[in-house]
């Protein structure tokens, strides 16, 4: 039995179909979210990959910030509730899940037997999001896959104190004026995130097994401040950004089978 | 039955203006009470309507002449209503002292609003002692000074009439959030209608409709279970919020919103001296945030009542920069986790359009109670 996950962020979309709720069959991911036509082409890329067609799949739950616009699912489910499966999916002794997305930061706790018990999230602000990284390299002019080859060389990181996206860009052009070196600067930005984050995280209540998911899971910059700012391993999978999508595709096999 | 009273309720939430001009048109003189807590009982006596003004859902433009971003968009929204002549018609407002948000609404109203006479309610912190009760009947005598400018007229005996009439509908909307709490398919934006139009309409007169509601429902089989919460919180009544509410199956079974069930928790006592009746009513007031107890009984009622009534979670529906509510939520959260009480928060302001983020909290919160 295939099920399909359809995750529609802010920023991307991803997709995935679930073999018997047991693994990933495949998995697409489009640049461009809600009101896009990210997940169009995400879900062309599966059909593509896995050689299936929407006749295969026995249901599909769509998640993220565009699930209520999209039509074509069969329900939607909140993609919080999809992280802390998808999380516990790919780790099985999952407690936390620290998600950031491009728009906005949750963390997602999880009992011992997996059930979601609490959750936090920052909303109507950038900072410590995707969307701030996103920025900052732009100011910097550099790839934002760069940062964790940059922030490695860094000696003493850059304080960045604005807590507000726009007040931080005048900050770090400023710390530029004034020669901060390029690696201190983008290990101040990944701490800066990585602090806000945190607080978040704390007021959830930090349990390990740590994992880090959503697009900005993948750059290690961030996620080793994190680690020093929290004081705990954060796991990584490269299937981090698809989370959610998997999430997703295992609430409709577990609709479906129970 | 019960379907007809609800919708004359929702007509009376959504229009307090025509509600306003009605009473207007019948030659009385309407005052305009802010919140939290007014001696409505006392504006009642002296001839006047009270009327609740705690703002709109609205775009706020005029009130940034006055108040900086950082004040509640409740209060904000009442300046921006009274700048605006929404309230025009109204004799006066009593806005008490109850947070230091409140505090600036009547300052500035004072020069904002230049048609509408402010009139202070000064409450006292420390409202229990002999010398706090003192305070707040000096409060009310200032009340009843500026009312009677405007052509009212106090007596004992109408005080206490009046104060009659207040203790029957605080008990017509116990009963009925008593009643709401076993009946399912009355939803929260239903339940919403019924608490709001409290604040446009003479009291016995709702209480009269509030009494047939409560019939009613009592003849009528309650409706398939939902999921029980407990909301708490200043205002819920925003649509957005209680769709969202109703379009995931909550069923209120409990709220403590201090423009809902925190206003009919208290009776006036009985009493020969009217006025100082009233005071003994406040100073037996408490579970608010507004009302200073340096013992925080209203933690302990959230938890204790959510438990009683079988509530699954509890939604704290916090009004965007309202400090009192912002000091007691760590405690509320605290509380309910030793109980083994999930708890959600969720923010809410008058000048909210979208509440996307708002339902992705809910939505998973449900999923937590459910899964
Ligand atoms: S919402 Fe809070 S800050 Fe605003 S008036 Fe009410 S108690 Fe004061």
């Amino acid at each position: 039995m295939y099920t399909l996950g359809i995750d529609i962020g802010s920023t991307t979309s991803k997709c995935v179909i679930l073999k018997d709720g047991e693994y990933v069959y495949a998995k697409g991911l489009a640049v461009g979210g809600l009101g896009t036509q990210g997940p169009e082409i995400a879900l062309n890329t599966i059909w593509n990959e896995s050689g299936l067609t929407k006749s295969d799949i026995a249901r599909t739950i769509v998640t993220g910030y565009g699930r209520n616009r999209f039509e074509g699912g069969d329900g939607e489910v909140s993609e919080l509730t999809c992280h802390a499966l998808g999380g516990r999916f790919v780790f099985e002794d999952l407690r936390t899940v620290i998600d950031i997305g491009g728009q906005d930061a949750k963390v997602i706790t999880l009992s011992e037997s997996g059930k979601m018990s609490n959750f936090v999230m920052n909303d109507k602000c950038a900072a410590g999001t995707g969307r701030f990284l996103d920025v900052m390299a732009g100011i910097l002019c550099v790839d934002i896959n760069d940062f964790e080859k940059y922030a490695e060389k860094s000696k003493s990181p850059a304080s960045i104190s604005s807590t507000c996206t726009v007040f931080a860009e005048s900050e770090v052009i400023s710390q530029l004026a004034n020669g901060v070196e390029m690696p201190d600067l983008i290990a101040g930005i990944c701490d800066s995130v990585a602090t806000r984050v945190a607080s978040l995280a704390r007021r959830a209540g930090v349990r390990e097994t740590v994992c880090m998911s959503g697009g900005v899971a993948r750059n290690g910059a961030v996620r080793k401040a994190m680690e020093k700012e929290l004081g705990v391993r954060i796991e990584f999978d490269p299937l981090a950004q698809y989370f959610g999508a998997i999430g997703a595709a295992l609430y409709a096999h577990r609709q479906l089978t129970r | 039955m019960v379907n007809e009273l609800l919708k004359e309720f929702h007509e009376i939430a959504a229009s307090p203006k025509a509600q306003m001009d009605r009473y207007l048109a019948e030659g009385r003189k309407v005052v305009l009470t802010a919140p939290v807590y007014t001696p409505e009982e006392l504006i009642h006596s002296m001839g006047f309507v009270p009327f609740g003004a705690w703002g709109a859902d609205t775009e706020l433009k005029r009130a940034k002449e006055y108040c900086p971003a950082f004040l509640c968009s409740i209060v904000q929204s009442i300046l921006e209503l009274g700048m605006t002549d929404v309230y025009k018609g109204a004799s006066a407002i009593v806005i008490p002292s109850l947070c230091d948000t409140l505090k600036t609404l009547g300052e500035n109203w004072k020069y904002a609003v230049k048609d509408i006479p402010f009139i202070p309610m000064t409450y006292p912190q420390n409202r229990k002692p002999e010398f706090g009760m003192n305070f707040t009947i000096a409060g009310y005598e200032r009340v009843k000074a500026d009312l009677e400018k405007l052509g009212g007229t106090f007596s004992n005996e109408a005080l206490a009439h009046s104060n009659e009439i207040y203790n029957r509908h605080n008990k017509a909307m116990r009963d009925l959030d008593e009643v709401l709490a076993r009946h399912p398919e009355v939803g929260a934006a239903a339940r919403s209608d019924v608490f709001k139009s409290a604040w446009f309409m003479d009291k016995a007169e709702h209480t009269e409709l509030v009494e047939k509601l409560i019939d009613a429902l009592k003849n009528q089989e309650a409706g398939e279970a939902k999921l029980p919460v407990l909301v708490s919180g200043i205002l819920t009544d925003a649509p957005g919020l209680n769709e969202i509410l109703d379009d995931l199956g909550m069923h209120i079974v409990a709220d403590d919103v201090a423009a809902q069930s925190r206003q009919y928790r208290t009776d006036v006592p009985a009493g020969d001296d009217a006025l100082k009746a009233l005071a003994q009513k406040f100073s037996g007031m408490d579970n608010c945030s507004v009302l200073y107890n340096q013992e925080k009984p209203r933690i302990k009622w959230i938890a204790d009542t959510a438990k009683a009534r079988g509530a699954k979670g509890v939604i704290v529906v916090m009004t965007k920069f309202c400090d009192p509510e912002e000091f007691d939520y760590p405690l509320i959260k605290k509380a309910c986790d030793a109980a083994d009480i999930p708890v959600a928060i969720v923010e809410v302001d008058r000048q909210m359009e979208h509440y996307e983020q708002v339902r992705t909290n809910l939505e998973t919160f449900r999923d937590i109670l459910m899964m």
